[in-house]
């Protein structure tokens, strides 16, 4: 019956994905206090008619990837010839084994995976329906609701990041996929386009570009691709970014050379002053319930990074080390700050507890700048010139696990999208 | 000194044009061989002023005798804009200016720059200014942004205060995003934190 009504919704687009059948009741069976935990999961190759090399790369490879970044996962060896159940859990010793299926339904595919206890017994199940295309965005579906079934929080697995990349020519707006795969450019304005920022509702970015000669801040829909140019009579309108409760935008604009934080809605309307210093001002982030926002300022002589009230009131510096910090942003649950800072001559990411003031230094090769939260807050993306050209990365807030995620032309200024799903 | 020798060889060129081009008429093609290996001394960026003075009639020569004058350079300036401010660079008549690490003050050598550049603005009226305020790769890329708006800035008021209507100049910041030089040194900084004049039609 389910089964009938989900086929009727199932989409022509041929990245469209639909679960066809899901258990309404999605268990939570490892006890919230014991959710950090990580479980050995035992996840052997598709069953399937296809040739595995049609699967591994677009729906194997993600999935088992996501799996083992997710930090509730650990995937387990698996011993040969052992057909998914209980004996594989027990050789294994995982706790859990991943049973999938994947089969051809005329021009689609049918992926239809079980996640076993040890026992033996199905503890989750899920269907889901797509064109071969779509089988990277299966693998990130999938990992997130395992990821859900274990710990009650999703993974971040459909996350997306935005950032600047010059391979085509000037740089352009362009997104990937959390893991640096399925990379694509969403801007062509054939001019210098920078600096990306999402929306809290991940359907849009606010970015400046160059195109008209001078800087001009641009919004791009994620669905439609129309792109709007936000009007603000003022110079710069650079490093915008949405305010994650309303139809606010905070950006740097400048009268008669004097670099300042603003805030502009959405269409251009109701512009507000925040800062009113002499120095320059620049790089404002919202807090994540939009009532703070922090911000470079060169008032003491250098850049720094301090806080204010939405409304520009109660300044507070937060950097105090270093003679150049810059691109302040908050963690998703607003404890803690990362941004750049230049540390024995060369910049690196700083983590700064807000409550304690407390600071630590993620160091790596090279110049390493423009920290990005992952919507979990479990890492950061950033850009780093440690191979000599511009490229991004990412690794766990603790420095651990570090992956290049570009390798074309030059890439940079990466944000990652807001809402983990 | 070499701006003197400079015009001094294109004013040779053009009397050689003047005198040769009449007798060469009816093989035009050696023309413009013959005049440009006359003037050897120009910069090869330079482009080729003789051929296109030629277009316009020449009806006096310049004074050969006091070179120090720059009619014919300033007669022979380029349409093409991109020309024109290759021409005008490289002449000195339009010259960047330069400053210090994260400064946006207007160094003795930046202001003389600047004063050059309204001169010539000043005798030029039929052009406008842009000016793009740009920075070395040590700083942060949002922050530069916004220092290269603030020299930029200070660029134009200060051709204000020199006289150029303030309607003549647009500014906008590049930061660090469009170097001059790609090296990763101090001599390519030092290129690199500057106010770019560009030349602009009206």
């Amino acid at each position: 019956m389910k089964r009938t009504r989900t086929l009727l919704l199932s989409l022509s687009l041929s990245t469209a994905v639909l679960p066809l059948f899901a258990q309404t009741d999605v268990k939570v069976f490892i006890d919230p206090g014991k959710a950090l935990q990580v479980a050995r999961i035992a996840v052997p190759r598709p069953d399937t008619t296809l040739p595995l090399e049609k699967i591994n790369t677009p729906f194997f490879a993600p999935l088992t990837r996501d799996l083992a970044y997710s930090g509730v996962f650990a995937i387990a060896p698996i011993p040969p010839n052992i057909p998914a159940g209980a004996d594989l859990a027990k050789a294994a010793s995982a706790q859990f084994v991943l049973a999938l299926k994947i089969e051809p339904d005329g021009k689609e595919l049918i992926v239809d995976a079980r996640l076993l206890d040890s026992t033996g017994a199905t503890q989750f199940g899920k269907r889901f329906r797509g064109a071969s295309g779509a089988l990277p965005r299966i693998a990130h579906m999938l990992a997130n609701d395992l990821v859900r079934a274990v710990n009650g929080k999703p993974g971040i697995f459909l996350s997306m990041i935005g950032f600047a990349s010059n391979r085509s020519g000037n740089f352009e707006i362009w997104l990937m996929d959390w893991d640096g795969a399925n990379q694509r450019q969403i801007t062509h304005h054939n001019a210098l386009s920078i600096l990306p920022s999402w929306s809290a509702d991940n359907e849009r970015m606010v970015y400046t570009s160059f195109a008209r000669g001078t800087s001009d801040m641009y919004i791009i829909s994620r669905r439609g691709g129309a792109r709007v140019r936000v009007p603000t009579g003022l110079n710069l309108n650079t490093s915008a970014t949405f305010s994650p409760i309303s139809n606010d935008i905070a950006f740097v604009g400048s009268v008669a050379g004097n670099p300042d934080i603003y805030v502009v809605k959405d269409d251009g309307t109701n512009i507000r002053r925040l800062t009113h210093e002499s120095s320059i001002e620049s790089t404002p982030e919202w807090s994540p319930n939009g009532r703070q926002i922090s911000f470079t300022s060169g008032r003491s002589g250098s850049p720094q990074i301090y806080t204010m009230d939405a409304d520009g009131a109660s300044v507070q510096r937060i950097s105090f080390e270093g003679e150049w910090n810059d691109d302040a942003t908050w963690s998703p649950d607003g404890t803690q700050i990362a941004y750049t800072s230049r540390v024995d001559g060369k910049f690196q990411i700083r983590i700064a507890d807000l409550a304690t003031h407390l600071s630590r230094v993620l160091a790596g090769e090279g110049s390493n700048e423009q920290p990005a939260w992952s919507p979990d807050g479990k890492w950061v993306a950033f850009q780093s010139n440690r191979s000599g050209r511009w490229q991004i990365y990412r690794m766990r807030i603790d420095g651990t696990d570090l992956l290049q995620l570009t390798f074309d032309g030059e890439n940079k200024d990466p944000d990652w999208s807001k809402k983990a799903e | 000194m070499s701006k003197v020798l400079k015009s001094f060889v294109i004013t040779l060129a053009l009397l050689a044009l003047v005198v040769i081009v009449p007798a060469c008429r009816p093989k035009p093609p050696v023309v413009a061989p013959s005049a440009t290996t006359t003037s050897p001394s120009v910069p090869p960026n330079i482009p080729p002023t003789v051929t296109t003075a030629t277009a316009q009639p020449v009806t006096a020569p310049p004074d050969f005798v006091s070179p120090t004058t720059d009619t014919v350079a300033v007669e022979t300036l380029p349409n093409d804009i991109e020309e024109l401010n290759r021409v005008a660079q490289s002449r000195g008549y339009i010259q960047d200016a330069f400053f210090e690490y994260n400064e946006s003050t207007l160094s003795a050598d930046a202001q003389a720059a600047l004063t050059t550049s309204a001169n010539w603005m000043k005798k030029n009226p039929q052009y406008n200014l842009l000016i793009e305020g740009h920075c070395d790769e040590r700083g942060t890329e949002q922050y530069n942004l916004a220092l290269g708006d603030r020299r930029a800035n200070q660029g134009k008021e200060y051709l204000v205060t020199l006289g150029i209507d303030a309607g003549r100049i647009r500014t906008v910041s590049y930061g660090e995003e469009r170097p001059f030089d790609p090296g990763h040194d101090e001599p390519a900084w030092a290129k690199n934190r500057r106010d770019h004049l560009v030349l602009v039609g009206k």
